[in-house]
């Protein structure tokens, strides 16, 4: 927290974004997650604009558990559909879920948490009473009932991740602001007059974007881990579409036989992760205040 | 008992499965199953892997799949099925109709205890059938016993069941675990926790979601089983029971999916596959929408290649099958306006109803109860889109499915449903008007309910097998459903497990004259 | 601390709240979960009789307030599909995932404060960038893919599978039961080290640059003393807070892992409940984790003013 108010008093600028790039490519493990996450991102966009070399969905039981070859680069799984397709499809599966999931929990998380610490009073009670509840809940059977309640499908899914993923939002946000709030050009600005929305807008939330980024990125990595959790016990993405998660379920029992319909989506699920991770550590680096100075 | 009474005894025919009605069948060897191969003395401790825990041990009121086979191997049914399914006698050992067909009169065994020791009589049989017809019991096979108005008991070792009207299926009905029979002095919260039965096997001890553990009943009233104990174990994942049995842990499983079946197999492990009672098929409901007209339902059934169907959701693993599938009363397959896929009749059939412009039919599938649910859907979406016809499908949560099922509230269901050996329990119940599941088979003419009124009525096998082919015919003619494919178990047996039969209605009753050496 | 106690009592509230709205909002009950598409056959009077035999003909804030009521008499409700009450099915379960959690909170331990420690001894060198290689195999590969392919590697290679055989209680046969927490806890410790390693990392290169660390070096104290009492000795607050937070996930978290192993645990006693619609039984479990979650960061809190020197000074 003593970071945060330190640099309170460095509005951020846009300019600074450049540099800032700068810094997330020249620590080695951001510019490894940066590459990681376009190449899968590449994958993932084949997928959305049909240049898969196969249907991910569509069956062909004769050419069924076909070891990789040149036609079928990762082979085929029992169905005889193209696993090399379908995990592309799958990588953009994941992401969209973990993406939308993130994006409602940071809004919701991110609004909560501001409101909470700079208004305080009844809305911090309600806020923070809430975050404790969900947080006491045990996450993976939080989204599975929750993923259990809604007629499922993508965005279903999205959702139950989002809810579970809200209250880490609203607790990385509010302590800061709480801080930030008895700042003096804070105060200042209170007593020129600003409105409370203004003064929000304009002092706090930026100061607090760098947290949130970092926390995105992390959640991110959590969101897709949780999602193939959530399709390993059968609660994840629908059939056939696939997921990475739904994949290695299926495989489970496949892998003495037909290794491949395992590895491959497998270690495209720790390679997505991996470089989320290490996204999130070099942008936490490079925007980590205390990190300019050096190297 | 009636006056005048007179039993006709016939031997046992090779297509008995209902006909018991007029039979008298005696001897209790007539019971022995032919798979009781003698393999020695051996007795020894079965683990059997399941993916689940019973959900309840009252015999009445289980229909969860796990339970019914525990609990089979612990309670008596007045008859029961051998392993092609024909009626044999259980606990009752021969019985007699009347020549009115309103009066059946079962002769029960003598000398048959309880586990607890007690004896079996008359009274229990009076007790239980009487207490499954209680509607405050909400025992499952209550309809079973709907045409019964009074169960007497004269003696000791006799029991009389009077009649509505003639009912051929009822001894095929009395063969279920759901109408085992309970002793009169036991409970129901008694026997949750501490089952109570005649079985070949008696109940040893249980550790809630763990495994469930029986005993060999030393005083069987028939041959007594060579285990001296089964376990039931709990591996929830079906991969983990794979890999239980290739380190030896578990030594029979039963499986649906193919693929796993696939990867048991090698090693000291054999996979025997069986044909199911259980048909999947796409539920219209005939009551609804587009559906009300008997063109649209035959444009779906041209418009669909059952074949497809099995060899893309399924791997092929499977059979085509008309309505029913008892091996005694097949439907024909291809019986019906469209024994292949014609596309070309699909879309006369759609232009007769006045919708060559398309139709929407929603469609819900549960995703989770089985493997294969949605790629069934997928495939037949699939085809029905080539004939202009579009099926939206709803994918549900097992819970939901089940909910939106019960209500009838679909205008077609892709369903898995159990089937029956006797086709009158396996369908009256679905498209008899009154039926208790006319709403949800959403299909009943007055031809139908007068051919399944005389099924019940005629006692001879023959003319029974004409009526129901008729029953077949029409289901089909009318495509009240669309009927697709039978499906297989895979039962993974270790090199040392000698004497287990599998059967059609997935009943594991022959673990007493399996054996471990 | 007494406010943090009311706190936690309302918190706790709030989740039973919360799970029991949640549970009636999915789809079904326990009599369609039990009888499945069967239940279409049940007549109107058999139906009104299995509501009043599960107690779901009463109306939703009688059921409520009944179950809660029945909490403080220490009644947690009856399970009838296990026919046992939920206190003694809770009884089993609990402490199989209390073993697992222990065990795998030790392993983390063991590999990642030494790991950290050794990453941050030389910030960039080879030792670092292994330490920081492995902390991030353990944040990116997840439990379910390890422990299957564990499982089924060693089962159909070695034949090596403690827990196809029955669960084995702590108690009751304490090696085969050491042999089956074996590979679950080494799953979940290998992800629970990442988190510990990175942490511990953090915080010795942090306190290093501090000026107290300076001073003492500069008074001559020996490098190895130095690390053993001043580095690690202040890194421990960051770490014990990080092991508690993954002590409280893991209690409700593990439930992949046990469901694999076949683990007779509390998570799985959840998903279960879930599966079956047993109301009582997975609201009063859910309410004994977040309770457990809660002791344990009061424990947590505790122990910091144990051993931060300046809490304890505050």
């Amino acid at each position: 927290m003593s970071e945060i108010t330190q640099s309170a008093g460095i509005a951020p600028g846009g300019g600074r974004t450049l540099e800032r790039l700068g810094l997330l490519v020249r620590s080695r493990s951001g510019l490894v997650g940066l590459i990681l996450i376009v190449a899968l991102s590449a994958l993932s966009l084949l997928s959305a604009f049909g240049l898969l070399p196969y249907d991910p969905i569509t069956q062909d039981p004769p050419s069924r558990l076909q070891p990789p070859s040149a036609e079928h680069w990762f082979g085929t799984d029992q169905f005889g559909r193209d696993v090399f397709s379908r995990v592309a499809a799958g990588v953009a599966n994941s992401a969209l879920i973990s993406l939308v999931a993130v994006a409602f929990a940071t809004v919701i998380g991110t609004l909560a948490g501001v409101i909470a610490g700079f208004y305080r009073g009844i809305s911090d009670g309600v806020i923070s009473g809430v975050t404790n509840v969900l947080f006491a809940f045990p996450p993976l059977l939080l989204a599975l009932s929750l993923a259990s309640v809604f007629e499922r499908n993508w965005f279903t899914i999205a959702v139950a991740i989002a809810i579970v993923y809200v209250p880490i939002f609203i607790r990385v946000t509010r302590g800061p602001v709480l801080s930030l709030r008895e700042i003096e050009y804070v105060k200042a600005a209170t007593s020129t007059g600003q409105t409370r929305a203004m003064i929000m807008l304009r002092h706090v939330l930026p100061n607090i974007t760098s947290i949130i980024i970092v926390q995105v990125t992390l959640s991110l990595s959590w969101a897709v881990l949780t999602e193939a959790a959530l399709s390993f016990l059968g609660l994840g993405t629908p059939p056939p579409a696939p997921s990475l998660g739904s994949m290695i379920f299926e495989a489970r029992t496949l892998v003495s036989i037909a290794p491949w319909t395992m590895i491959a989506p497998g270690v495209v699920i720790v390679l997505l992760v991996v470089g989320l991770n290490l996204l999130g550590d070099g942008l936490r680096d490079a925007l980590d205040p205390r990190n300019r100075g050096r190297k | 008992m009636h006056e005048g009474n007179r039993a006709r005894r016939v031997g046992l025919g090779a297509f008995s499965i209902a006909a018991a009605v007029a039979l008298t069948i005696t001897g209790c060897t007539a019971s022995e199953p032919s798979a009781s191969d003698d393999a020695g003395a051996a007795g020894g401790a079965l683990v059997v892997g399941v993916t689940s825990d019973p959900d309840t041990l009252f015999p009445w009121k289980a229909t969860q799949f796990q339970a019914v086979n525990v609990l089979q191997n612990i309670y008596g049914t007045l008859t029961e099925f051998d392993e092609e399914l024909n009626v044999v006698p259980g606990l009752a050992e021969s019985w007699e109709v009347s020549d009115d067909g309103l009066t059946v009169t079962f002769h029960l065994r003598n000398g048959v205890t309880y586990a607890d020791g007690s004896t079996f009589g008359s009274e229990d049989v009076k007790y239980s059938l009487e207490a499954i017809q209680d509607e405050a019991t909400a025992a499952v096979a209550a309809t079973s016993l709907a045409s019964v108005t009074a169960v007497d008991a004269p003696d000791e070792n006799t029991v009389v069941l009077t009649l509505s009207a003639p009912d051929a299926a009822l001894p095929a009905n009395l063969a279920v675990v759901n109408l085992a029979i309970l002793s009169s002095d036991d409970t129901e919260e008694a026997l949750n926790t501490t089952p109570n039965g005649t079985g070949p096997f008696m109940f040893d001890e249980r550790s809630a979601s763990q495994s469930i553990t029986l005993a060999k009943n030393e005083s069987y009233w028939g041959e007594a089983a060579k285990l001296d104990t089964v376990e039931f174990r709990v591996i929830p994942d079906e991969s983990s029971i794979v890999s239980a049995m290739q380190a030896g842990n578990v030594q029979l499983a039963v499986f649906d999916d193919p693929v796993v079946a696939q990867t048991a197999e090698g090693g000291n492990v054999t996979v025997e596959s069986t044909p199911q009672l259980s048909y999947h098929v796409l539920q219209l409901n005939a009551t609804r929408g587009d559906l009300q007209d008997v063109n649209v339902r035959l444009a779906l059934q041209c418009a669909i290649d059952r074949q497809e169907v099995l060899d893309t959701a399924a791997l092929g693993e499977g059979e085509v099958t008309g309505p029913i599938t008892s091996p005694a009363y097949r439907s024909d397959p291809s019986s019906r306006p469209c024994p292949e896929r014609d596309l070309d009749k699909a879309a006369e059939y759609l232009e007769k109803a006045g919708k060559s412009g398309g139709v929407t039919i929603k469609t819900i599938v549960s995703q989770g109860e089985y493997s294969t649910s949605v790629n069934e859907a997928q495939n037949l979406k699939a085809q029905a889109a080539e004939a202009g016809i579009t099926l939206e499908i709803e994918v549900l949560e097992s819970g939901a499915y089940v909910d939106r099922w019960i209500a009838a509230d679909f205008d077609a269901a892709v369903a898995l449903n159990g089937g029956r050996p006797d086709p009158d329990g396996m369908y009256g119940r679905y498209f008899t008007s009154t039926g208790n599941l006319n709403a949800v088979a959403g299909y009943s003419s007055p031809e139908l309910d007068a051919l399944f009124a005389e099924g019940k009525q005629s006692s001879d096998p023959d003319e029974r097998k004409a009526i129901y082919e008729q029953v077949s015919d029409h289901l089909e003619d009318n495509a009240a459903w669309i009927w697709l494919f039978t499906s297989y178990t895979y039962t993974a047996t270790a090199a040392d497990v000698q004497g287990f039969t599998p059967m059609a209605n997935g009943s594991l009753q022959y673990l007493r004259t399996t054996s471990v050496n | 601390m007494l406010r943090r106690i009311l706190a936690a009592i309302a918190t706790l509230l709030g989740v039973a709240v919360f799970v029991f709205i949640m549970l009636r909002a999915i789809p079904g009950d326990q009599i369609t979960a039990g009888l499945g598409t069967e239940a279409a056959a049940l007549t109107p009077d058999q139906r009104q009789a299995l509501e009043a035999y599960y107690g779901l003909d009463q109306p939703l804030i009688v059921q409520f307030f009944s179950w809660l009521g029945n909490i403080f008499t220490g009644n947690l409700g009856f399970s009838s599909r296990a026919q046992e009450s939920v206190l003694a099915l809770t009884a089993q379960s609990l402490p199989v995932t209390l073993e697992l959690a222990i065990f795998s909170i030790v392993l983390a331990l063991a590999l990642g404060i030494p790991l950290g420690m050794l990453s941050a001894s030389k910030p960039d060198a080879p030792r670092d960038a292994f330490g920081q290689l492995v902390g991030l195999a353990g944040l990116s590969i997840p439990a379910f893919l390890l422990a299957t392919t564990l499982l089924a590697v060693l089962a159909s290679s070695f034949g090596f599978n403690p827990n196809g055989q029955g669960y084995a209680y702590f108690f009751d046969d304490p090696w085969l039961n050491l042999q089956q927490m074996l590979l679950p806890s080494l799953v979940l410790g290998f992800g629970i080290a990442a988190p510990i390693m990175r942490t511990t990392r953090t915080a010795v290169l942090e306190i290093r640059s501090n000026d107290f660390i300076r001073t003492a070096k500069a008074k001559g104290v020996p490098p190895r003393r130095l690390q053993a009492k001043h580095v690690l000795g202040n890194a421990l607050v960051p770490i014990v807070t990080m092991t508690g937070l993954q002590f409280g996930y893991l209690l409700g978290g593990a439930v992949v892992v046990e469901q694999i192993f076949s683990l007779p645990g509390i998570g799985r006693q959840v998903l279960l409940g879930i599966q079956q619609k047993e109301y009582a039984l997975v609201q009063s479990t859910v309410l004994i984790i977040a309770l457990s979650f809660v002791i344990v960061n009061l424990l947590t809190d505790l122990l910091y003013r144990v051993i931060d020197p300046r809490v304890r000074a505050a």
